[in-house]
Parts: structure tokens; sequence; C-alpha cells
């Protein structure tokens, strides 16, 4: 379930790999349509590896393509992960909680 | 006993018996992979679940059988009636194992403990040594190195003191159901995961990208007190198909160069990584670099000895190294994966039955009751819906006994073996044909019947079915046929036991019995009432006593044994052509439909089953008991009389015809009240001995009823009716 | 919520006593003593976190039971564990050819087995 309002897209569905194919496409048509993509991912709850990797690969794209990606919004699971794999620079967001030295 | 060890004691005899009969079918058929399968399984269930319950003695031994089967399964020993003889003995000494554990005993008494390990070196001596080493593979000699592989590479030690481990996952992971990251959680439950770098280097242009294959590696600075061998088992289930490396702490800078060689990504970025993980400083990495350079120079130009200590093939050897492992391991214990006979069974606990039976019992009496006045209260909606009622309380019975059915094939299956070892043991060339094997009956009765049917076919082997010569000279075929059928017949299960032997003797019964005092000399039996005195108490006939029949216990106890489940037993018999046991049993002993009447006030309740029809007594004079039913003389009991009850009978009194074991009687009533399902309550010690009732039941109404004992009364009544005739009376009719 | 594992096997002794631990852990267990028994309760959309399956099973065998739930599309990514013994190369191969996610070698401790499982469930 998504709602694309502008340069914002919102997930509130698990992102795992059940749903990986279909948020593939999701993400890559929604930084296309934008120079400045927002995720907005406080409603995510489960994240496997498989979600992981999509927001790895809509980060490098968007560097490959010149746009911007920021995550707006970290569920507790999101974060968790990001955390969890020293991303939370890789991303460069802001988040609620500040990640671990 | 626990629940566990039970389940596990009860499933291990069933698939005693599966290996049992897939041993006896293995003669026959020595090729049926299947079988040869099932045989293994079941000996491997057994092996499996003795681990379970920790019962190391049935453990160790049955290890050793299924290391047999499982020799016996790859081919690597022959099918021969030897290696069925000592499994068939193991099979009887998993048995008395599995008795031990039941008992509650630590370990099997010494002598039981000899005779297994007796068998255990038979099995070792015959089949097991000897072999072995022809059966392992080269390479189980080949010694494991530990870690001695990279001593020459550069002794320079790196500084931190944490691990470092580097894993590029497969492709396949997530499609089978594994979540790396879940891997990794796992292991930062091992130690602290100090740094951690996430690498998506592998993951293809966002066309390509299939979001369901995994293309992430990780590099790992991970402090822990756990081994490495408890640090590779994380990543087991990974292990064949991702790329794992671990250094342990103070590894040598050269191997961390070769993992830099090694891994995929562009060795500057790889070497930052390590940097800033804190794996190695700068001055490490540089010195690594420059050393690898060395190496590479020395073997460029061909005079260094020993082959490229950095890169992969180091790695490689790893690798080898640990498939080595693998493969000894997996030579040491060559064992398959549980199997078991099918099983699509829920196994509940029979005192859980027995209690839905009583409660059962209770809910159909307190049915009847209800209906009862519901028929009294004339409100014809109230006696509908209690008709509802009581239809229901009567199919929730039939279910309910229906859970107690099982079939008796089990039972008959259990004499192939019998068959076997005792023809053996006689010389006697026996085939056993079992047919009606899928009849139900209930368990409470197959679990006693097992020693009489046993002690029918012992007795059939032994005395019934006559050495070769004899069988020859009478021009009979070489192989002599013990049967056994079972088959329902009006709400009795009749089982037969019977063989192609030489028939009971009739003159030598004959004598004997005279010479007992069963019998008068000057009486004339039919032939069917001489045969049947071998049930009379202390009688045997047989000239030769042998292990198989054995001395002292006699029909007599067969006969009991059978009538202590409301059963009967006969024989018939032909001289030289063979004799057949009938056994009659009750379906079930809980609940009957029964058949209400009434003798004074007193309520007798006949076995529906048993009841043929239902007649107004005509004026029979005086005394006699017996009438006319269309044309055939039919002997009769005065329940009144039988009975001793006072009072006058009504001037119109009914005649209840029932048929037992092909025999007719009738049964003389004041009233007939209809059918009335019968709760059956066993009497009680004191009136073990009263003849003509079988068990009480309660009424509806709160009244006890008596349940007549229709095989005690038709016995009673044609006994008398011959009696009469032997009297050589007048075959009147009236 | 609690997670749930589903537990198959034809061994009423492995049955009692896995699920025994697993209940104690605080897992939600559900049972079959069959492949086939397995499919029905998984065609009937049984909820599962994680399919614990013997191989070598009469009728249809756990290898074959696993590329069936590999098939079927809400269960396609489910955690999967066989049981086995001793360390079987080939048996685990095929296994894992199949689509298996792990093992468990009988026999094993509650220990053995509860931290296979916190590996893999998700």
């Amino acid at each position: 379930m998504s709602t694309p309002t502008g340069s914002r897209l919102t997930l509130c569905d698990d992102m795992t790999i059940y749903q990986a194919q279909a948020q593939k496409e999701q993400l890559l048509a929604a930084l296309a349509a934008t120079p400045h993509l927002e995720l907005e991912l406080s409603g995510v709850g489960e994240m496997d590896t498989a979600g992981l990797q999509l927001l790895l690969l809509l980060k490098r794209e968007s560097v490959q393509q010149g746009r911007q990606v920021t995550i707006s919004g970290h569920s507790p699971r999101v974060q968790q992960i990001l955390d969890f794999c020293d991303l939370v620079g890789v991303f460069g967001d802001p988040m609620v909680i500040p990640a671990k030295a | 006993m626990d629940e566990l060890t039970s389940t596990f004691v009860n499933e291990s005899r069933d698939q005693l018996t599966a290996m049992e009969d897939g041993l006896l079918r293995l003669e026959q058929n020595p090729g049926d992979t299947d079988n040869l399968n099932a045989i293994f399984r079941a000996a491997h269930t057994i092996k499996g679940g003795s681990g379970v319950v920790e019962s190391t003695f049935i453990e160790a031994f049955t290890h050793r059988v299924e290391n047999v089967l499982d020799k016996l399964r790859n081919g690597e020993i022959p099918v021969s009636g030897e290696l069925s003889t000592v499994m068939l003995e193991c099979c009887d000494h998993i048995g008395a194992l599995l008795a031990v554990l039941a008992a509650g005993l630590p370990q099997p008494a010494a002598e039981l403990q000899a005779r297994g390990d007796a068998l255990l070196a038979r099995l070792s001596e015959q089949f097991l040594d000897g072999r072995q080493a022809a059966g392992g593979a080269p390479g189980a000699e080949l010694p494991v190195e530990h870690g001695s592989d990279l001593e020459a590479s550069g002794g320079v030690v790196v500084h931190t003191d944490a691990w470092h481990i580097s894993i590029r996952f497969g492709t396949g992971v997530l499609r089978n159901g594994m979540d790396p990251l879940s891997f990794l959680q796992y292991l930062s439950s091992l130690g602290e995961i100090i740094a951690i770098t996430t690498l998506a280097d592998g993951m293809p242009a966002a066309a390509e990208m299939d979001p369901e294959c995994c293309y992430l590696g990780f590099e790992i600075r991970f402090q822990t007190r756990a081994s490495k061998a408890q640090i590779e088992q994380v990543f087991e289930f990974v292990r064949d198909d991702c790329a794992l490396r671990i250094l342990p702490p103070h590894s040598k800078i050269s191997e961390y160069i070769e993992l830099i060689n090694a891994l995929p990504e562009d060795p500057m970025r790889l070497g930052e990584i390590l940097i800033r993980s804190g794996a190695l400083t700068t001055a490490e990495l540089e010195e690594g670099l420059a050393l690898q350079t060395g190496t590479h120079t020395v073997t460029a130009d061909g005079a260094a000895a020993r082959p490229l200590p950095i890169g992969d093939i180091l790695v490689d050897q790893k690798v080898v190294h640990r498939e080595l492992v693998d493969a000894a391991a997996s030579r040491q214990t060559v064992i398959a994966e549980k199997k078991a006979v099918e099983a699509r069974m829920v196994r509940v606990h029979a005192d859980k039955l027995d209690q839905l039976i009583d409660l059962v019992g209770e809910m159909v009496i307190a049915g009847a009751g209800a209906n009862l006045l519901a028929q009294r209260s004339g409100q014809s909606d109230l006696m509908e819906s209690t008709s509802i009622l009581l239809r229901l309380v009567e199919d929730i019975r039939d279910s309910a006994l229906q859970l107690r059915m099982v079939q008796i094939g089990e039972t008959f299956n259990r004499f192939n073996r019998v068959i076997r070892d005792s023809s053996r043991e006689l010389g006697k060339s026996i085939d056993l044909v079992i047919t009606g094997a899928e009849t139900e009956l209930d368990k409470s009765v197959v679990e006693k019947l097992g020693d009489p049917l046993m002690h029918l076919v012992r007795n059939a082997i032994d005395h019934g079915i006559e050495g070769a010569a004899l069988r020859a000279e009478r021009g009979k075929p070489e192989n002599g046929t013990v049967q056994l059928n079972a088959y329902h017949d009006s709400g009795s299960v009749v089982i037969e036991v019977s063989d192609d032997g030489g028939g009971l003797p009739r003159d030598k019964i004959r004598n004997k019995a005279i010479d007992k005092g069963l019998l008068d000399a000057s009486a004339t039996p039919s032939d069917q009432e001489i045969t049947n005195l071998i049930f009379e108490a202390g009688f045997s006939t047989a000239d030769q006593v042998t292990n198989i029949s054995g001395r002292g216990v006699g029909m007599d106890v067969v006969r009991r044994n059978i009538q202590s489940l409301r059963g009967s037993i006969e024989v018939a018999s032909i001289e030289g052509e063979g004799s057949t046991f009938t056994i009659r049993l009750p379906l079930t002993l809980a609940i009957i439909d029964g058949f209400l009447t009434g003798v004074g006030k007193a309520s007798y309740v006949v076995p529906l089953d048993s009841v043929v029809e239902c007649i107004e007594l005509a004026d029979v004079p005086g005394e006699r008991n017996y009438l006319n039913l269309r044309g055939e003389v039919l002997p009769f009991v005065r329940l009144r009389e039988l009975f001793d009850i006072g009072g006058e009978a009504p001037a119109r009194q009914n005649v209840v015809i029932v048929q037992y074991a092909g025999h007719k009687a009738g049964l003389v009533v004041d009233a007939l009240l209809g059918e009335f399902q019968t709760v059956i309550k066993p009497l009680g010690a004191l009136f073990k001995h009263l003849r003509g009732i079988g068990g009480s039941t309660i009424l509806g109404t709160g009244d006890v009823a008596l349940i007549v004992d229709v095989a005690a009364l038709v016995e009673r009544a044609s006994a008398r009716e011959s009696q009469r005739l032997s009297q050589r009376l007048p075959a009147a009719i009236a | 919520m609690a997670k749930t594992i589903f537990l198959v096997d034809d061994s009423a002794t492995i049955l009692l006593s896995v699920s025994s631990i697993l209940g104690k852990a605080g897992y939600t267990v559900e049972k079959a003593a069959s492949a086939e028994e397995a499919l029905q309760k998984f065609s009937a959309g049984v909820k599962v976190d994680l399919l614990i399956t013997d191989l070598n099973m009469p009728g249809m065998n756990g290898i074959e039971l696993i590329k069936k739930v590999r098939s079927l599309g809400p269960y396609r990514f489910l955690p999967i564990l066989f049981l086995t013994t001793e360390s079987q190369q080939s048996r685990k191969l095929e296994a894992k050819a199949a689509g298996a996610s792990g093992w468990i070698v009988k026999p094993a401790t509650a220990d053995d087995l509860l931290n296979t499982i916190k590996l893999v469930i998700r």
C-alpha cells in the first residue's frame, strides 16, 4: 500500500521478500518521477534482507541518476536494521534516535 | 512411565511388528527395496526414539542392528536365511529391552544383557567386521590439519584481538526461506559486533537486479569468547553457497591480505573497510601489501619451491579440509534419515477412550430417562425433540464404540513369525493363510485374544499338521496350511483357526473321555459332541509333548479365556482332513442394542442382535418345553421358572426367539417392551457364577434390568432338547 | 504474537518430544504426521512461521513436501528446517536443493533445537 504524494512515497506494508518484487517496481518508478524522493517508512512493520537490499538499490540508483533519496520516517524495525548494519551514514537521513557509535 | 516413554514404547512395538513382517517377507522377496527400506526405517525409528527418551541400552543395541540393515540396504551384504534369523532374534531382543524400559528399570538384567551382547557379537562377526574396510572410501585416513597451513606465509601478527568475519551470501538464500540478517542477529548473540560494513557491490544494475535474490555481503569485526566452530555454525546452513572467511584474533597480516585478494570487491576499497573497522592499521596493511608483492616476485621467478601462499590456493585448501572433515564424519556414521511405517493416527490413551465410553453410557441412560418422561407427558413437541436427541445419542454411541474398534489383521500377522519359527523347529513346511484381516473388533477383546489364538495356532502346527512323510502318504500337498479367518456374523465376530492336518482322533478322544469319566461309556454322542470334549478340563491327547504346544495348559483354558469375553468356542474336525476351531465373540463389551422384556415386575434385556422374532406363546400343555415353530422343533426356556420369579404368569405370554451359533431357542416372557439401548454394567463378583445372566443395566426409570446371556440359555435349552432326544423320547410335535 | 512452528514427522515420539520443547519455549505448535496431512493444512491456510519436517516419511517424503511448499504462494519463502540424523551430506544437499533453509541433527538437545530455530525464524 502506498500513497505517493508528489515527491513523497509512503510505504505502509512490510518490506520483506514477499513484497520485494512489487516494491522494487514501485520504488524505482517513484524515483524516476522526481529529483528528490522522500521515503516515509514509519508504517513499515517487518523488514528483512530483501527489504534492506531494495533500499540499497534505490540509494545506488539515485546516486547514478543524480537524484536524491531521503528517508523521512523510520519504523522501529527499519531503524533497527539500518542501525545494525551500520547504514545510517549511507542514507544520511536524520533519525529520531541517534545511531550508536 | 511418563507420556513420552509410553508413546515411544507403543510406537516402537508397532515398528517392531513392521520390522518382523518385513523380515519375513524379505526371505520370499529379497530384491524388494521398498521392503528393505521399510525394515531399515522401522529400526531407525526405534533408534531415533530411544535417543529422545534417553534409553541408552536400547539405542546402543538398535544402532548396531541398524548398521547391519544399512549394509543390507546398500547391497553390501546379501539377504540370507541366516541373516533373517539373527535379525528376528534381534527384534525379540529389542522387544525385551522395551519391556525393561516400560517397567521403569534403569538397565536390563545381566542375563538379558548377555543375550544382547551375544547377538551383537554375532552381528559383528557375521555381517559387520571385515567388510567395513572395504566399504570405506579412501581418504578417511587423511589427517585433518589444524591451522598449520599458514605458518610460512609471514610471521607478523595484527594487533587487534577481534575476529574478522567476511561473508558474501549466495543469491539463493532468500528463496530458501533464509534471512541473512537473522543469521547476523543471531551472531550478535554470541558476542559483540564491533564493526560491520554492508556491501552491496555484487548487486547488478537495477534492470537485472532480482529482488528475490541476495546480493549482499558483510565485513564484520566480532569480539567473542565463542570458538571458531561456534561461529561457523551460525553460517552452517549457508556455508555451501556463500563465501565465508573467518579470521581468528591475532591472525597474520598476510591472512588479511589474502582475504582482500580473495574477495570480489576492489582491494583498495576493502583495505579501507578493514582499516576503518579497526581490523588493520594502515601500517599493517602496507606491510602486508609489500609482503604480497614480494611473494609474487619470487613466484614469478619460478624460484620459490612452495606454491603461492597468497590468494585462493590456501583458501581452496581450507575448503578441502572442511570437506574432509564432513566426509570423515559422515563416513563414521553412515546412517540415513529416519523413516517409519505409515501412521496417520492419533494416539489416545485407552483410559481416555474408556472414560468416553462410560460417559456415553451414562448419556444413553439419561437419554432413555428423558425419552420416557417425554412419552408420559404426551407433549408431541417434547417427544419429537427427545427422539431427535435419542437418535443423536445413538450415533454418538456408535462412533464412540467405533473408536475402540481395531482390525484383527495385526494380531493375525504376528503368527507369521510363530509359524516360521516353529515349523523350522519341527521340520515341517507350513504356510499361513490370512483372510478377513480387516475385520474389526473391540480393542479390549483383541488384546485378550492373543493367548487363546496362540494356543490354537501352536496346536495346529504341532498336533494338526502331519509330518512330510505322512502327508505324502495321505496324498496331501507337501506344505501344510494353517488358516486364520475372521468375519462378522449377526452381532458377533467369528474367528476361525483351521488346518489341513490330521484332524482330531474321534475314537481316541472318546476313549480318553470315558477313562477320565467325562463321558458315560454307554452314551452315543455325535461326532461334534465328541470332538468338543477336548475343551473339558484336563484333556490332552498328544502322544508326544513338544516344546511348542507344551504340556498342561489345555483347551479348557482356551475355552475359559474365550468365555470370559462373553464368547464361545467350538471345533469341527474330520479325521485325516483337518480341523476348524471357531471362536465367536461379541463385537463390543460395553454397549449393545437390547430388547427389553418383562417378567413379573422384573425386566430383562435380550441382546437385539440375537433376536430372530417374537411370537405369542400358544397354549403349551404342562411342563413341556418345546414348541412347533412352522414345523421346526423349538426348545424354550421359561424365564419365570428359570429365575424363580413369583406371581402368576399372565394369560398371554410371549416367546422371544433367539439364535446363537446356529442354534435357536425361545425365551418365554410376560411382556415385550421394545428396543432399548443397553449399557452393560458388569455384575459384581458375588454374581460371577450366575448362569444365564451376562450383566446388568440401568433403565431410564432408574430401575435395574438384567441382561440375559443368550449363549448360556440357548445352550441350556438345546442341551435339554438333545437330552430328550437321546432318551429316545418320541419326537412329539406340538 | 507467539510464533507458530509447524512440525511434520511420522514418528509420534518425535512429534511429542519436539512439540513439548517448543511449547515450553513459548511457540505455538502445529503438527502433522505425514506430508499429505501437512499439505492439507497448508492448503487450508494454516498460520506458520517455520516448518520443521522429517525427510523420510512413508507416502510423500520430506523433500517433496519442501518442494511443494516452495511452490505455494503464501509460503514460498517460509523458513524450512528438516530433521536429519548425523551428517548425511548427500541428503542435506538434496534437501537444500529442494529449498530447505537448514536442518536439525537428531538427536538434538532442547538448546540445539531452539537455537537453530532462532537462527532461521522470521
